[in-house]
């Protein structure tokens, strides 16, 4: 359902963001994309969702171009972004009509979403509540249920846990276990490597922009003779050590 | 390079029609911005508190200007006797000023004279008193004899004034002149005794005029602070719907909606549109209420007062204004990475917009050819021409279609920085995006690029039509050369250049694309029957409502006729005809529908660069032509439908240079047609028949390229 291609990014001043990164997710599937900060995780996301260009390669999302069809590529992607951003003067409610509108679903198709959503991520309590007067927890709720308001066949998590509690954390894992077992595909991004083998089937490890691994937690012990991902990374960052350069 | 395309509206294909989801895009932000307690308290209090107190400040103005043309004066004696003795002596001489004078209009405005003894009545007692303020001007009498002689004016005065003082300054030339006026009274009167038939050898006379420039410096400050007033209500919302969505991590998702950024950014427009201009009606009726609750309209607005049309006038201005501030606002608040770096950029705009404000203050400003282009000055201007009732409608239509171009230039511009760089850390996007070349071809020039360019394009034509204007005296050649060169340089070179720079590939951004024979015989059917009917149309509105070819025009128009007639037909067709008709397509339908294409549907591509075209047509070298405005607009819906039909600008280029050409060479062979009976073709209506077969020959032209363009979509 996602394929990359090659995908490159360099800024102007020969930043290397992203180098020749190529994988791919299938449905039902969730995907880590995992690398300490400045990997070049989020800059992949965003060039998978059109909003960034890229200097070479090519996403694909259910076969449609991000190149050629970027807006046909929005649709079919759900976005959970890092930081629960929400709009402080409209409730949960309010926000879920307004992108449900702007993904195109009609007024019943929207009244029905919203009540599903509310009764799947628990919404009913603070549906009618400005988002400015939610707690932590309640507002990444409604910034889950918001990416999943058109119902997409691919959901893009990027730090989805940040700054959330146990209990917070606990109702990410769910969402992502839901999503899995609707079939579709997920790419979460992440550098809590611990949550991660939690959370995901398959693993990219990303550094300075470059794909180092790839495979599920057993194929990535075999290749690497590491347990756990974080002995990993902290193996490729020992190897990476004297020409390491930050992106 | 692989590169994301441009988010045109037909790839966003989604189920909600497209006015749905910009009137749920607008809802959103107005929801965002008016649910917020401190846009409310800019929008409702400000006002409210502050032109209550303006007016006061205004009155006290008022009065200090009433003061200054009621003046007292104050004069100081030592003596009764001498104050008497002067006193009688100035009320001769007022007599005498009235009598010569009766129409003076100074006259109701004369000073109160105060006549104050003074406690300490010595020669210092005097100096000290006129230098301690208490009085303006100190008098001291001295008579030929110990007591004063009412009859006679045999006396030595000593005037005590202040060097450094208006008031003494003023005074004194008030006794001074009734003193001269009495003085050459008395002495006329005793040549007069000797020699019967004297006459004072210079006569003097006075005619008063009003004048009519604003004497309240009220009245020049007043547009000033509405305007600006009304600027504060967008500032708050203009951040927060634009950095605000950085500041609160919506960015990201706002971007990731398959919308076109352009649509989110006009929603935002509208939204800050409407808090600027509730802010503007709060102003205005704050400003009423003040005005009326001080008993200031006839102080400010003169024996009419504030009326109901000055009231509309003024809210078309502020509605304007609005429109313009709102874009700019965006523009600057959309590169801004956050509140604070908003801010930072929002008050050198504030202090630059004091400074046209200002400037109007000197004297000669005016709303003029040269004005009316110039962004705020204009408005400013504009605004304190309706407040003095010196508004003229030419220059006043100029500035609010500039206003309103660069307007819409400001927001393509807004839409192309907005997100440019929020999205991603690291990314280098925002303004330098703007400015920068792009590295891949494009198909079609982008929105921003083409909005931006008309609104440049519009003021330089009106410059140049202008200059045009003044080679009315030059040779036909000269003024034909002149012409080409200005349709040339502005309607085809400035767009291929930009293109170019662009890297849009010319043969897809203009359309020049090959079209099928019906298609070119229908332009040629529209070109031979289009004139017509427009030109009875462009008669008709001149009959009617808008006469704007007075006797002088009409003589005008007359020698240019003759003129034409010295210079082979040919030359005439190719100047004025053929070059106008390729060029003004290759900008219209070519440049500017290909990229308003880029954002928009068809149809809205197709009416844009219509009104663009008519908006154009009214500006005449020289002067103005409203009444070509709807024939014009009403030709570029044609000629746009006909490009839009062919998938090719190329056969509406035949289409106008028919038209053209055919116009041309009916007006330089009116004697001929004339003289073979075949009717004339001057202000005059046309003859009944001649219309019928336009219309029939219009109608038949577009069913040839509507047959000719079935089978295959448009390709622009």
């Amino acid at each position: 359902m996602i394929t990359l291609n090659r995908l490159t990014k360099h800024y102007e001043d020969d930043v290397v963001a992203v180098e020749d990164l190529s994988f791919s997710v299938a449905a039902g599937e969730v995907y880590g994309l995992l690398g300490p900060n400045g990997a070049g995780k989020t800059t992949t996301l965003r060039m998978v969702l059109g909003l960034l260009e890229p200097t070479r390669g090519d996403a694909s999302i259910l076969g449609h171009a991000v190149s050629s069809e970027p807006m046909m590529v929005k649709r079919q992607i759900g976005l959970v972004s890092a930081s629960a951003g929400l709009y402080q003067w409209l409730t949960p409610r309010e926000m879920l009509h307004y992108f449900a509108t702007a993904y195109g679903l009609s007024a019943n198709r929207i009244a029905e979403r919203t009540e599903t959503l509310t009764k799947l991520m628990d919404l009913s309590r603070f549906l009618d509540r400005r988002c400015a007067t939610l707690s932590t927890g309640q507002k990444q709720r409604v910034n889950l249920a918001r990416a999943l308001v058109h119902d997409p066949p691919v959901v893009l998590l990027d730090e989805p846990t940040r700054g959330l509690d146990v209990v917070g954390s606990q109702v990410v894992f769910d969402y992502t276990d839901l999503l899995r077992s609707q079939g579709k595909a997920i790419v979460v991004c992440t550098h809590q490597l611990d949550e991660a083998e939690r959370l995901c089937d398959r693993f990219g490890l990303l550094h300075q922009g470059r794909l180092r691994y790839e495979g599920t937690l057993l194929e990535l012990t075999g290749e690497t003779g590491c347990q756990t991902l974080v002995e990993m990374f902290l193996k490729l960052l020992d190897n990476d050590a004297p020409s390491g350069s930050d992106s | 390079m692989t590169s994301i395309p441009h988010e045109s509206e037909s790839s966003a294909d989604t189920a909600m029609p497209v006015s749905a989801l910009q009137r749920e895009l607008i809802t959103k932000e107005l929801r965002e911005t008016l649910r917020d307690r401190r846009t409310i308290i800019t929008l409702l209090a400000m006002p409210i508190l502050l032109y209550p107190m303006l007016g006061l400040g205004f009155r006290f103005l008022a009065v200090q200007e009433s003061a200054q043309t009621n003046p007292e004066v104050r004069l100081g004696f030592a003596t009764e006797q001498e104050a008497v003795w002067l006193r009688e002596i100035l009320e001769r001489g007022d007599r005498l000023l009235q009598a010569e004078s009766d129409s003076d209009p100074r006259a109701k405005n004369s000073p109160t004279v105060q006549y104050m003894m003074l406690e300490n009545p010595d020669k210092a007692g005097l100096r000290n008193n006129v230098a301690s303020g208490q009085a303006d001007l100190g008098v001291r009498v001295r008579w030929k004899g110990k007591r004063p002689n009412r009859a006679s004016l045999d006396a030595d005065i000593t005037f005590i004034r202040k060097t450094n003082s208006q008031f003494s300054q003023d005074a004194a030339a008030y006794v001074e002149e009734r003193l001269r006026v009495l003085e050459l009274e008395t002495l006329t009167q005793r040549v007069k005794q000797i020699d019967g038939d004297f006459e004072p050898p210079l006569r003097q006379s006075t005619e008063w005029i009003e004048g009519k420039e604003s004497t309240s410096a009220i009245l020049g400050l007043l547009p000033l602070v509405l305007l600006l007033m009304t600027v504060t209500g967008g500032v708050y919302p203009a951040i927060d719907l634009t950095a605000g969505e950085r500041e609160r991590d919506t960015m990201e998702t706002l971007m990731a909606m398959p919308i076109p950024k352009f649509r989110i950014l006009l929603a935002k427009f509208v939204a800050v549109l409407t808090v600027t201009l509730m802010t503007g009606v709060m102003n205005l009726a704050a400003m009423t209420a003040t005005v009326f609750a001080l008993s200031l309209e006839t102080t400010l607005f003169g024996e009419q007062g504030l009326t109901l049309v000055l009231g509309g006038q003024l809210f078309w201005v502020l509605f304007v204004f609005a429109v313009f501030y709102s874009a700019v606002l965006l523009v600057l608040t959309s590169s801004a990475k956050s509140f604070k770096e908003a801010q930072a950029y929002l008050i050198p705009l504030l202090l630059v917009s004091l400074t046209p404000g200002l400037i109007i203050f000197l004297p000669g400003w005016k709303l003029d050819q040269t004005t009316s282009i110039v962004p705020v000055i204009n408005m400013l201007l504009l605004a304190r021409g309706l407040f003095e009732g010196t508004a003229m409608w030419l220059p006043a239509v100029v500035a609010t279609v500039s206003t309103l171009l660069y307007s819409v230039a400001a927001l393509a511009l807004a839409a192309r920085v907005f997100g440019a760089d929020a999205v991603a850390v690291g990314s280098r996007g925002g303004w330098s995006d703007l400015w920068r070349r792009p590295q891949a071809e494009q198909a079609r020039p982008e929105s921003a690029t083409v909005l931006v360019t008309m609104a440049a394009l519009f003021p330089a034509f009106f410059v140049a039509s202008g200059l045009l204007g003044r080679f009315a005296g030059s040779s036909m050649t000269v003024r034909l050369v002149s012409s080409g060169l200005l349709t040339v340089t502005l309607f085809a070179t400035v767009p291929i250049a930009v293109m170019i720079w662009r890297r849009v590939r010319l043969s897809s951004g203009l359309a020049l694309h090959g079209a099928s024979p019906l298609a070119w015989i229908g332009a040629v059917c529209l070109g031979l029957s289009c004139w017509p009917w427009v030109f009875e149309l462009v008669v008709s509105l001149q009959s009617w409502t808008l006469d704007s070819l007075d006797e002088t025009k009409r003589q005008q128009v007359e020698a240019l006729l003759q003129a034409w007639r010295a210079i082979p037909l040919p030359i005439v067709v190719f100047c004025l005809g053929i070059l106008p008709g390729v060029c003004e397509e290759v900008f219209f339908r070519g440049f500017l529908m290909s990229g308003i294409r880029s954002q928009a549907n068809g149809r809205t591509s197709i009416v844009a660069a219509a009104v663009a075209f008519g908006v154009f047509h009214i500006v005449l070298a020289g002067g103005a032509a409203p009444e070509r405005l709807l024939p014009s607009t009403l030709m570029g819906l044609i000629l746009g439908w006909v490009t839009w039909s062919s998938g090719s600008i190329l056969p509406s280029i035949l289409m106008h240079c028919i038209h053209n050409s055919t116009l041309l060479t009916i007006a330089s062979l009116r004697d001929e047609l004339t003289g073979w009976g075949l009717g004339t073709v001057e202000q005059s209506h046309l003859p009944t028949t001649w219309l019928l077969g336009s219309l029939a020959g219009t109608a038949v032209g577009c069913l040839f390229v509507w047959i000719g363009s079935r089978g295959k979509g448009p390709t622009i």
